[in-house]
């Protein structure tokens, strides 16, 4: 077993924190070393925001810096050169915002002060663009210091800015008097031991920051609902009809707020014998009230299903806000809130309502207590949290997870009553592929081509984490990402450190299969490409299987061979060879061969060729179809005709 | 609702009428459904794959054939939308929303619309001398109207292709997207939505009924002229609009009807063998009744003209006389 630990550990990318002093300071679950004091206070009357913010921040690398850089994610939208809006557009995304659809933010002041001294820098903030040069993009500003702050040394920031609200962009603006603000404060990037992880915005990936404690107060009309992350501290009145709304957060590395006068707030307690108590807080547009309950049962789903699988949920609260129509802030995570999406008309046999629930509240486990960097390893939160997802989806809801398809511009579902949805075709196969060689996996996720990244991103980690599920075992695979939870919860870890934990819980070496289907964009497609079973005489028959690899990449299959008795011929095949020849001498003649009957590599892109029978049915299942999709057309064809 | 009435009479007269319009349909479905079928034999193979689509739904396998790159695009038409009522749900969503068509379907689109044309000549001339005129009277009628319906049918064209070009991307793209722009609320915008496409859909009902009335008048006053016929059928209209717009509701009434029967008992991926011939026949019957109600529409349309503007006799063809037999001259 040592040994094993030995191999695995030598193969492995040698996994380390990216970060010395990343530990949690005592009493916190986390090293809180970027925490956050703000005074927010909303404009309606011209979609503004003014504050100031004061950034408790401690240099937990193991080297001095003499800068300081900082997120300013709005300014993806101050001009059409951005690197976002440049990135959007390759993806094919060509429309050019509207006048008022802009949104950006101004630095007014920015002071640092370490001890008794105070050091007024404004003067010296500029851009910077350390992923492509784009000197109009002016998503992060760097600040050059005049004392270096060395390791585990504390500042205290102080910053006054304005902002101005787009309209919605990557699921922040306002749409009538419904606001959601996502990354809408100056934010300290993360001072990793190679040196600052500050990433422009890009319009394919997401966000990475340190954790802290968030104390914020919101001031907005009175009469608006607030939904934060952490909990509501107090609500006081302030001048000219406003309302202060204070929430605090701790050991959180990102603070999300919306504010609306229409929400409908609904509240019930998540109970479980042996996790936490949650209090789930849902913000719910009028026009979904009859779907409270969906939204409730899909969230406590997965406080369970995550709480069993991976560890407890640890905060005493979440909030689900259900965004208000043509918002664009559906379906995202942020620290103990996140967005849901759901349709007004949303046939309960759909359970696309239940699906984005689980994704994005499974975020607050692969996003927000595991805090990976999104900008580089997206697939560290998306994709296994896709894998998570998907398997919730199956276990709380699959008896009516049908498929469905939505016509007259989306707004009327068709549930289709015969196709229920299956995890191996519903993770994205379709997607990736047609996608599998655009990317390798280990390409820094924000250089992804925009259009197809998602689906490496997505559905190829999903993809390969359920192909370890079925060849490792799920209690095998439980335990690696259970661990891998417990180990970098409230830290930021590397691909190593994940590769490593499940190949530890597996107990052998995988390395050969992260290369693969980390380090390569290779695809997988075994097939077979001969079955015969002709008589040999004596009443014997000799059957021949020829089993191929016509992909470049390489996992062990099962190749199974049938006979007309019922009986079966299992052979494991390594899977290197191109191909393999099996041979059997039998009474009785083979009727079929599947390779991977069970269908453990998921990442199979064409499984039609993997099996072979010698009674094919192929005929009167294209007559059958042919048929319906017969009567398709001509209902077209009348359709259409009916002008003429 | 006489005029309606009287159409229904006049389809009953005329089953080979809806015969010819059934097999006109399935001649132009059936090829490219015999193309379907082999290219989706031949993906199968000797696959186990297969058992799973025969009996039921296999949609690994139906994902895996619908991305294969295949002749004019072909391929890419087999989705979940061609199950059950999806299908028409698809069609009429089809059309109003402007999606664009595969070249395949554009194709056999192509000759559906020309072999309606052709038709059409045949199917008013019966329908406005509501007697039998055989095989070769009808024939006759559709090659005499074909070219002038061809005309008129450009000046349809035209008038389609500003309706879908211009009036289609005013009313959605602009008029639909500025009035919801910043609505917060799906149900409002879904009103919205509604009026564009009540909006888009009288217009298109509108000029179909002219060129509808404009053949009628070409063949029940064998006109030449179809800028004549064109302008006679709107002076028609304009003068008996509420007959016009009774008629045409009743008709679309019709349509909702059997829609509405069919989206219940439409059936769904079923299996194979007698379940899938059983959803075959189900299929053609309600491919039948909306040829039934396309052939209302005209009958009750040519009915309607006669009634309010024509006489009984007042048909394309002069009326045969035949030469008096001999016993006359010899008394």
């Amino acid at each position: 077993m040592l040994l094993i630990a030995a191999v695995v550990f030598v193969c492995t990318d040698g996994a380390e924190s990216a970060q010395s002093f990343d530990q949690p300071l005592p009493g916190a679950r986390s090293p809180r070393n970027a925490s956050y004091d703000i005074d927010v206070r909303l404009e309606p009357a011209d979609r503004s925001l003014h504050g100031t913010e004061r950034i408790h921040w401690r240099n937990i690398s193991a080297n001095p810096t003499s800068e300081l850089q900082f997120h300013l994610y709005w300014n993806a939208w101050r001009n059409a050169e951005s690197t976002w809006l440049r990135e959007r557009r390759l993806g094919g995304n060509t429309t050019t915002p509207r006048t008022d659809a802009w949104g950006w933010t101004d630095i007014r002041t920015l002071r640092v002060r370490t001890g008794d001294r105070l050091d007024a820098l404004t003067a010296r903030v500029h851009f910077i663009a350390p992923d492509d040069g784009n000197t109009a993009d002016q998503t992060v500003a760097s600040v050059p210091l005049i004392r270096p702050v060395a390791p585990n040394e504390s500042i205290d920031i102080e910053i006054e800015w304005s902002a101005k609200i787009p309209r919605p962009f990557a699921r922040t603006g306002y749409v009538d008097d419904y606001y959601f603000f996502g990354q809408w404060f100056p934010k300290i990037g993360v001072l990793e031991d190679r040196g600052w992880n500050t990433h422009q915005f890009h319009s394919g990936t997401e966000f990475y920051s340190d954790y802290g404690v968030y104390d914020v107060r919101m001031t907005v009309p009175r009469g608006f609902i607030v939904g934060a992350s952490g909990r509501e501290v107090s609500v006081t009145d302030g001048a000219d009809g406003t309302a202060i709304h204070r929430y605090h957060g701790e050991d959180i590395h990102d603070f999300a707020w919306t504010t609306s006068p229409e929400f409908l707030v609904r509240t019930r307690m998540f109970e479980h014998p042996t996790l936490p108590h949650v209090r789930m807080r849902l913000l719910l547009q009028p026009e979904h009230a009859a779907q409270e309950d969906r939204h409730f049962d899909a969230a406590a789903a997965t406080l369970k299903n995550y709480g069993e699988w991976f560890g407890a949920y640890p905060y005493e609260n979440i909030t689900i806000v259900d965004p208000a129509f043509q918002s664009g802030s559906r379906g995202m995570e942020y620290p103990t809130l996140f967005t849901a999406g759901t349709r007004w008309i949303a046939p309960q046999r759909d359970i696309a309502l239940e699906e984005v629930t689980i994704h994005e509240a499974g975020h607050q486990w692969w996003y927000g207590l595991v805090g990976s960097n999104e900008f580089e390893h997206a697939w560290m939160d998306e994709g296994i949290n896709q894998f998570s997802e998907a398997r919730t989806d199956e276990v709380a809801f699959g008896p009516r997870n049908y498929l469905s398809r939505r016509y007259f511009g989306g707004f009327i579902p068709w549930v289709f009553k015969d196709i229920r949805v299956q995890r191996q075709w519903d993770e994205g196969l379709a997607g990736y592929r047609a996608q599998a060689e655009s990317d390798a996996e280990a390409t820094p996720s924000f250089r992804y081509w925009p259009s197809t990244g998602g689906n490496i991103t997505y559905f190829k980690t999903a993809l390969w984490l359920h192909t370890l599920e079925h060849w490792l075992g799920w209690p095998t695979l439980q335990r690696g990402m259970s661990t891998y939870f417990e180990r970098w919860k409230f830290r930021h870890p590397q691909p190593a450190d994940f590769f490593q934990t499940i190949g530890e819980a597996a107990g052998r070496d995988l390395t050969p299969f992260f290369d693969q289907v980390y380090r390569g964009s290779n695809t997988f497609d075994y097939g077979v490409q001969l079955l015969t079973s002709t008589p040999a005489g004596a009443g014997r028959f000799r059957t021949t299987v020829v089993a191929r690899r016509f992909g470049e990449a390489v996992f062990p299959v099962d190749v199974v061979t049938t006979f007309s008795d019922g009986t079966k011929k299992t052979e494991r095949w390594d899977g290197v060879e191109r191909r393999i020849i099996y041979r059997y001498d039998t009474n009785v003649r083979a009727r079929s061969v599947q390779v991977d009957p069970n269908h453990v590599l998921m990442l199979d892109v064409n499984y039609t060729n993997n099996s072979r029978t010698l009674q094919s049915r192929a005929g009167e299942a294209s007559v059958k179809w042919s048929l319906k999709w017969m009567a398709w057309l001509q209902d077209l064809l009348m359709t259409y005709a009916a002008l003429a | 609702m006489l005029p309606w009435r009287d159409g229904w009479r006049r389809i009953a007269a005329a089953p080979a009428v809806i015969a010819g319009v059934y097999l006109v349909t399935l001649l132009a479905a059936a090829p490219l459904a015999t193309a379907m079928g082999s290219a989706m034999s031949e993906h199968l193979g000797a696959s186990l794959a297969a058992d799973d689509a025969a009996d039921s739904v296999n949609y690994d396998w139906w994902q895996e054939f619908a991305s294969q790159g295949s002749f004019l695009n072909l391929n890419s038409t087999f989705t979940p939308s061609i199950v059950g009522f999806a299908a028409t749900l698809d069609s009429a969503s089809s059309l109003l929303d402007r999606r664009p068509i595969v070249p395949a379907i554009a194709l056999a689109l192509a000759f559906y619309v020309l072999a309606w044309l052709f038709l059409q000549g045949g199917i008013l001339d019966r329908f406005a001398r509501a007697r039998r005129i055989g095989a070769h009277g009808f024939f006759a009628a559709s090659g005499v109207f074909l070219f002038r319906f061809l005309r008129l049918g450009l000046v349809a064209g035209l008038v389609y292709w500003f309706l879908f070009a211009y009036v289609h991307e005013w009313l959605f793209a602009k008029w639909y997207v500025n009035a919801t722009r910043d609505l917060a609320v799906e149900r409002t915008a879904f009103y919205w939505r509604l009026l564009m496409y009540g909006i888009f859909t009288a217009l298109l009902a509108m000029t179909t009924v002219i060129f509808d009335y404009a053949k009628v008048r070409a063949v029940v006053e064998d006109r030449r002229s179809m800028v004549g016929a064109l302008i006679a059928a709107i002076r028609f209209i304009w003068r008996h609009p509420a007959r016009v717009v009774g008629v045409y509701l009743l008709n679309a009434i019709l349509l909702l009807v059997v829609v509405a029967i069919w989206a219940v008992v439409a059936p769904g991926a079923g299996g194979s063998g007698a379940s899938m011939w059983l959803g075959v026949v189900m299929s053609q019957c309600y491919i039948v009744a909306r040829l039934i109600v396309k052939l209302q529409v005209l009958a009750s349309e040519t009915t309607l003209f006669q009634q309010s503007l024509a006489h009984w006799g007042y048909t394309a063809g002069p009326v045969a006389i035949r030469p008096a037999p001999p016993v006359v001259d010899s008394a």
